[in-house]
């Protein structure tokens, strides 16, 4: 009977929830085996395998899950895995009284989740393929196995980060995503500043970490749980209560899903580089392209987003977070944007445009259409990570020239390459019909909707600086691609218009410290005979193939979440999709799409993208020669030296914190070297002074009796050992005498 | 016929150089033939008061000691070859290994 029951559960248990740990270990085990034995593998294509092969499975297993919750209701859509208690609270005292919970380490494959995990899966199968041509140079010296074993680390940090069923495995893979980071921008070690760039995305990431986790504690004492299904479950309970009492202070439940918010949020702005914390992601740029493209533009900085979407129960009950999220989003949009206007290194240009995409993502989430900034988030993921990979694919070419003004014309020279750039570029404009049209101006539409409708004017400022940042985009990327690929390639001493400027590369050597936010991808040397003679010339297939797709798409993902305006067109899958894990406030209803919502559209897509491009190609493309830019720089050079360097922000960062910082650490070690060690110091010299004195009185006082006594005995013997002459005739001198003795006194008496 | 002091006499002599003999000669061999001329000395002592006496007694304790004195002198003997292969001297002077 026993017998009979475990085989029919294990027939009716879904092969799919019992694999579901596979998803993440399978990297896990991939960087574990590489890094373990990678450093003896005689051929690096082993490496390759076992790297490919552990994310290509956990791909297809995902797909599996994929296709499963495909099949139910959108209600069970819901796969979960308990592996093992991670630890026992034993009983907590929270708001509901004691709470027995244990923390168990648990997957969780849901609608949400699941999209993110075939994007983690997915297009870091694609990221890790083109690694295998871009860090070609790395298998001759021994660091390729380190490489791929870090990347698929990050791949299980950041499965773990979408997959965990409760906050703290979450939090684990938010720690580890922020590791693996760490390790790959720093991964040219030996370079200083890429270990500068590296301890920076670190140490600012610690910033929003701290946030996150006040969050996370505020949650577990306000829910007295971390789950994620048990947390939507009860909010409404908690909502329902007139004051919440926390560390004796009370206030309405909103006030404090509002702290919690904006608590997480700083979390997020780490995370996903926002005002103020987004400093560190144009420095991770020195990490190699391929990191720049997965973690830097397609997952990790998503994992913000990811969250507050997760998180939609705390952050729709919680306007002023809300609003938070929706002005950082929109100043990040912009101020991002604006930098990369004025940037000539083609990846500082994607990583503020990375920045300012990220931003309208919070814009979209702060705007409540939760469903609109996630989806940007997948098709940006494809689109950035194509632009991402594409330049990596023209440095490379280029002989790591990444400075554009030393680029040009390689239009003909990399077909591949410029035409999935350029499909990448209109996606990210947002022309019609790529997936940017989709997700970008659902977004701002739907920020425009919040005033529109509901007569805020905060989010008609947001709306104002998003179109503006949209417009901005729009330029900066046509710039980009015309800069790169169009005119002649100026690379090899041909500058009819004295555009070039001295390579980096040929500097790097001598001034390392400069070239900060510079891919340090290694060129010592080797490539500097012989292969700079003949120009760039496209990439292998296992560069350009990955790009390709991404850019493919990039061209149709968009039209998995048609807004319903557009409902001719199709439906929006993507939105019905994600529904059931978002916390419905009211019954929703689906207004009919005004006038307003298509001339917008139209403007956007007809209008504004498009004269932004027109902007561009006539200031780069129609003159060769820049003259446009080049006299605004001349005129203005304030203000373009004070957009190039970031606003000085970091500078005022460096003033305004870091200095303190710095001073208040060197205050902390005086004291520490004058006081604390001082003490230890004063202890140990008192103990030697002691020490001094008790040895004075050992030597002195107690070996001088016990000498003074041995030299007595000495003294004494010294008179008795005459008698010891060793002579035996002495003796027996002695003897005689003492008979002579012994008969006299016999005789006498 | 000595008279009998006169023999206590010459046994006190005999007795006397032994003694000097064993007191201040420094070969091993001299010393040796010294403690003989003691011996001796008091041979004749037990023999001239045997024969004062009248009985045999003292004349077979003498014979006695003679017999001793041959072994004694054998084993003596034995150890100064034996000394002498060890310290190369027979001096007693320069073998004062007890010297404190």
């Amino acid at each position: 009977m026993i017998m009979q029951a475990t085989i029919s559960t294990a027939l009716s248990t879904p092969i799919h929830s019992s694999v579901l740990w596979l998803i993440p270990f399978m990297p896990l085990f991939g960087a574990i085996l590489n890094g373990a034995t990678g450093r003896w593998a005689r051929n690096t294509k082993l490496v390759d395998a076992i790297a490919l092969g552990s994310v290509a499975i956990s791909f297809l297993l995902v797909l599996c899950c994929f296709a499963r919750l495909l099949g139910q209701a959108p209600e069970n859509r819901s796969v979960n895995q308990t592996l093992w208690t991670w630890f026992d609270l034993g009983g907590a005292h929270v708001l509901g009284g004691l709470t027995q919970n244990t923390m168990n380490w648990a997957y969780k494959f849901d609608p949400l989740s699941g999209c993110m995990a075939l994007l983690v899966t997915g297009v870091g199968w694609l990221i890790h393929l083109f690694s295998t041509g871009y860090m070609a140079e790395e298998r001759n010296d021994g660091t390729y196995y380190r490489f791929m074993a870090y990347m698929n680390l990050f791949v299980f940090s950041m499965l773990n980060l979408v997959l965990g069923a409760n906050m703290v495995i979450m939090f684990l893979g938010w720690e580890g995503v922020g590791l693996c980071s760490y390790l790959l921008i720093g991964f040219y070690f030996e370079r200083e500043y890429c270990a500068i760039a590296g301890k920076k995305a670190f140490v600012t990431n610690r910033i929003g970490d701290f946030g996150f986790m006040i969050g996370f504690f505020l949650i577990f004492m306000v829910y007295g749980a971390t789950d994620f299904d048990t947390l939507m479950g009860m909010t409404r309970t908690l909502l329902a209560r007139p004051e919440i009492t926390l560390f004796g202070i009370s206030h309405a439940p909103t006030w404090w899903f509002n702290l919690i918010g904006c608590c997480l949020f700083l979390g997020a702005c780490g995370k996903s580089a926002q005002i103020p914390l987004y400093v560190w992601l144009p420095d991770a740029m020195a990490g190699p392209t391929p990191v720049s493209a997965l973690i830097h533009a397609a997952t990790m900085v998503t994992s913000g987003l990811y969250m507050i979407a997760r998180m939609n129960f705390i952050y729709i009950n919680a306007p002023v977070a809300l609003s938070l999220v929706l002005c950082i989003g929109s100043l990040t949009a912009i101020v991002a944007a604006s930098m990369g206007l004025a940037q000539y290194d083609i990846k500082k240009v994607l990583a503020y445009s990375t920045v300012s995409q990220l931003g309208f993502m919070f814009m979209g989430m702060g705007a409540g259409a939760f469903s609109a900034g996630m989806f940007h988030v997948f098709t940006h993921a494809f689109f950035k990570a194509a632009l991402f990979l594409g330049s990596g694919s023209v440095i490379m070419a280029c002989h790591h020239e990444q400075d554009m003004r030393n680029l040009g014309g390689l239009r003909k020279l990399m077909p591949w390459t410029f035409a999935s750039m350029g499909i990448a570029t209109l996606a990210i404009a947002g022309i019609f019909p790529f997936a940017g049209f989709f997700s970008k101006d659902e977004i701002l539409w739907k920020v425009f909707e919040g005033w529109y409708h509901g007569g805020n004017a905060l989010n008609l400022v947001c709306w104002i600086l998003g179109m503006v940042a949209a417009f901005m985009t729009a330029f900066y990327m046509v710039r980009l691609m015309v800069m790169t690929f169009y005119g002649e390639y100026r690379g090899a001493g041909h500058d009819p218009y004295g555009l070039t400027v001295p390579s980096e590369v040929v500097h790097h050597a001598a001034a390392h410290d400069d070239g900060a936010g510079h891919d340090a991808h290694g060129h010592d040397g080797q490539e500097a005979h012989g292969d700079h003679a003949h120009g760039p010339k496209e990439v292998p297939w296992n560069m350009w193939l990955p790009v390709f797709i991404l850019a493919m798409l990039a061209l149709v993902g968009g039209f998995l979440n048609i807004p319903h305006s557009l409902h001719w067109i199709g439906s929006s899958h993507f939105s019905h999709w994600i529904a059931p894990l978002l916390y419905q406030t009211g019954p929703v209803e689906h207004e009919a799409a005004g006038a307003m919502e298509y001339i917008l559209m139209a403007v956007a897509t007809l209008v504004w993208a498009p004269a932004a491009m027109a902007l561009a190609w006539w200031f780069y493309a129609k003159d060769p020669a820049w003259s446009t830019p080049r006299a605004f720089v001349k005129r203005f050079p304030g203000v373009f030296k004070w957009v190039n360097a970031k606003y000085f922000v970091d500078e005022f960062y460096e003033a305004a914190f870091i200095g303190p910082c710095k001073q208040l650490g060197a205050q902390l070690w005086a004291f520490d070297s004058l006081a604390v060690d001082g003490m230890v110091n004063g202890a140990a010299r008192f103990t030697l002074g002691l020490s001094h004195a008790m040895h004075w009185f050992d030597a002195k006082i107690v070996d001088g009796l016990v000498n003074l006594v041995a030299w007595i005995l000495q003294q004494v013997s010294l008179g008795f050992r005459k008698f010891q002459s060793g002579r035996v005739q002495n003796y027996a001198f002695v003897m005689f005498l003492g008979f002579i003795v012994f008969a006299f006194w016999k005789f006498l008496a | 016929m000595p008279s009998m002091n006169a023999v206590l006499f010459i046994s006190f002599l005999l007795f006397s150089v032994g003694v000097a003999g064993v007191l201040i000669r420094r070969n091993v061999l001299i010393i040796l033939m010294c403690v003989e001329l003691m011996l001796n000395a008091a041979n004749l002592n037990l023999v001239a008061f045997a024969r004062h006496s009248g009985t045999v007694n003292g004349q077979a304790f003498a014979l006695l000691v003679m017999g001793l004195a041959a072994a004694e002198v054998s084993i003596g003997l034995a150890l100064v070859v034996a000394l002498y292969r060890k310290k190369d001297t027979i001096q007693v002077d320069q073998i004062n290994l007890l010297k404190g």
